[in-house]
């Protein structure tokens, strides 16, 4: 069984009229293997990836994380919020290491980690800012610094960087790129963004909406170590093209 | 006229002059004060002989000396008035009891607001009960007080702790219903204990609701304690106030409920210098929005 495992999941949403967000799900993400969860908004992958992150509780199947089954959230899973959700009235160092502070870690085993992650997502210089002071893409490399210093076992991602401008995107993309390549975290990345799903993941499982499914798996054999420059070779674009016919539904 | 033009446009481009900047705050506080002082030439002007409606108000001077007396006479040997240089004791009494009633509703209403805000449970426990006790006013609590502790200090900070209470507990209460889901789940994900999100995210995510509730609460609180001194006190503001209507100082009277105002003003200044001091966070958010 892979680090992230599950077995005919489902997830219906109560209420007068029922909706199902998740349908006998399978779905499985391997040790140090990088996941990109592919769809249109509403089609369940930020619902597959909550339940990952023990936010919320399934309503069939089984969903287990490191052959233990997922009963809440834990600094095993580092979740990356797609705005950031820092919290405003801390500054970015008290934001990166409240995880370390709460989970009362000795002091000296963070304190360096901590530095060396702010320096390496280029925030060195801005510890003491609050994050109303930061623009959109600095605030989300708090957001992976925080659970980055936590050294999970696995990185949760939910559309992290879906609220920022394109180039921002870019920049924060070659970053998650060298990170990843350097840490080799396995990575449950959720987007809607195809370029960046081919980009970054080594595997795509495209999801449909109504009920929630996940269609398709599409390994991406691209060499590493990828870089942006990878977006317009020709490799890329076949990708794209296979990809694009089959969330039109062009298949078959 | 070019060259005042100029002058302007660099002027404002940069950082604006100590003299701009102390002509503004004097303009705002010329215009604070033109109100009252409109009040007051009018007041003085439609007396004689230092009285207005027939006798039953004095004049603004008559105040003032009356108050000067009240704050900074001597009392001789053959004394006999309460009115010579006891302001300050009477500020204190009222401005202690105010601070012991409040400062005890902020310790019960902040924790129950929080836990009532975060826990279902307790919310449908104690909010009910809450919300039926509420509308009895601080006046109604009083046979009650007087019975319980008598004519004595308590008994005003009985009530003031009673008045305060209700803006704090429902503020606190709204504000830690409002926190942001996703902060809750980050910090949750990072490993908080509940205890942890209480103290470190819902309360300071609560904060600015609650500093509303203090704002209201102290409000209350001099309310309150004026009410408690002219019914269960013989001490304070209130008190006085009472008594010199009794013995037909309305100049004491009006002097009283200057200071009342005066005091109450600066109370409610010192939480909103707390607030700016401790909301900073929040005060750069909405410059940038």
């Amino acid at each position: 069984m892979g680090t992230i495992s599950l077995r005919g999941v489902s997830k219906v949403y109560g209420g007068a009229r029922a909706v199902t967000a998740l349908d006998h799900v399978d779905f499985e993400v391997a040790e140090g293997e990088f996941v990109a969860l592919l769809g249109p908004s509403g089609c369940g992958k930020s619902t597959l990836l909550n339940l990952v992150a023990g936010f919320e509780g399934l309503s069939e199947g089984t969903l287990s994380f490191d052959n233990a089954p997922v009963t809440r959230p834990g600094p095993d899973r580092g979740v990356v919020f797609q705005e950031a959700s820092l919290l405003p009235w801390l500054n970015v160092w008290e934001n990166v290491v409240f995880g370390p502070k709460v989970q009362k870690l000795d002091r000296s085993d963070y304190e360096p980690r901590a530095r060396e992650i702010l320096k390496i997502v280029g925030l060195e210089a801005f510890h003491e800012a609050l994050p109303v002071q930061l623009s959109g893409g600095m605030r989300q490399r708090v957001g992976i610094a925080r659970a980055l210093v936590m050294q999970p076992r696995a990185l949760l991602m939910d559309e992290p960087f879906g609220a920022l401008d394109a180039q921002t995107r870019l920049s924060m993309q070659a970053l998650l790129l060298e990170v990843w390549q350097k840490l080799k975290t396995t990575v449950l990345f959720v987007t809607h963004d195809i370029d960046e799903a081919i980009l970054l993941a080594d595997r795509i499982c495209v999801m449909t909406a109504r009920p929630g499914r996940i269609t398709r798996t599409i390994p991406i054999t691209l060499p590493r170590p990828r870089s942006i420059d990878d977006l317009t070779s020709a490799e890329f674009n076949r990708f794209k093209a296979l990809i694009m016919a089959e969330m039109r539904g062009g298949h078959h | 006229m070019a060259g005042p033009d100029t002058r302007k446009t660099t002027g404002s481009a940069a950082k604006p002059s100590l003299m701009e900047f102390a002509g503004e705050r004097l303009g705002r506080g010329l215009l604070a004060i033109a109100l009252p002082l409109a009040v007051l030439v009018l007041w003085q002007l439609s007396g004689k002989n230092g009285a207005v409606a027939g006798g039953a108000l004095p004049t603004p001077d008559r105040v003032w000396n009356a108050w000067l007396v009240w704050a900074f006479g001597k009392p001789g040997p053959m004394t006999l008035s309460p009115y010579v240089g006891t302001w300050a004791d009477a500020i204190y009494f009222s401005a202690m009891r105010v601070a012991k009633g409040f400062g005890l509703a902020v310790l019960v209403g902040v924790p129950l607001g929080i836990i009532i805000g975060w826990s279902r449970l307790a919310a449908s426990m104690v909010d009910p009960t809450i919300q039926w006790l509420r509308p009895v006013p601080i006046t109604a609590w009083l046979p009650i007080s007087i019975a319980i502790f008598g004519i004595s200090d308590f008994g005003a900070v009985f009530l003031i702790t009673i008045g305060a209470f209700y803006p704090i507990v429902i503020n606190t209460t709204q504000g830690a219903r409002d926190v942001d889901k996703n902060w809750i789940r980050a910090a949750l994900m990072m490993g908080a204990s509940q205890w942890d999100i209480l103290r470190r995210v819902v309360l300071p995510a609560a904060l600015p609701s609650i500093f509303t509730g203090l704002r209201i609460g102290l409000g209350i609180g001099w309310t309150a304690v004026i009410v408690s001194e002219m019914v269960a006190v013989k001490s304070g503001l209130g008190y006085v106030l009472w008594d010199a209507y009794y013995v037909g100082r309305m100049d004491i009277v009006i002097a009283d409920m200057v200071s009342i105002g005066l005091f109450g003003f600066l109370s409610d200044w010192a939480i909103v210098r707390l607030e700016r001091w401790v909301l900073k966070w929040r005060r750069l958010q909405n410059f940038n929005q």
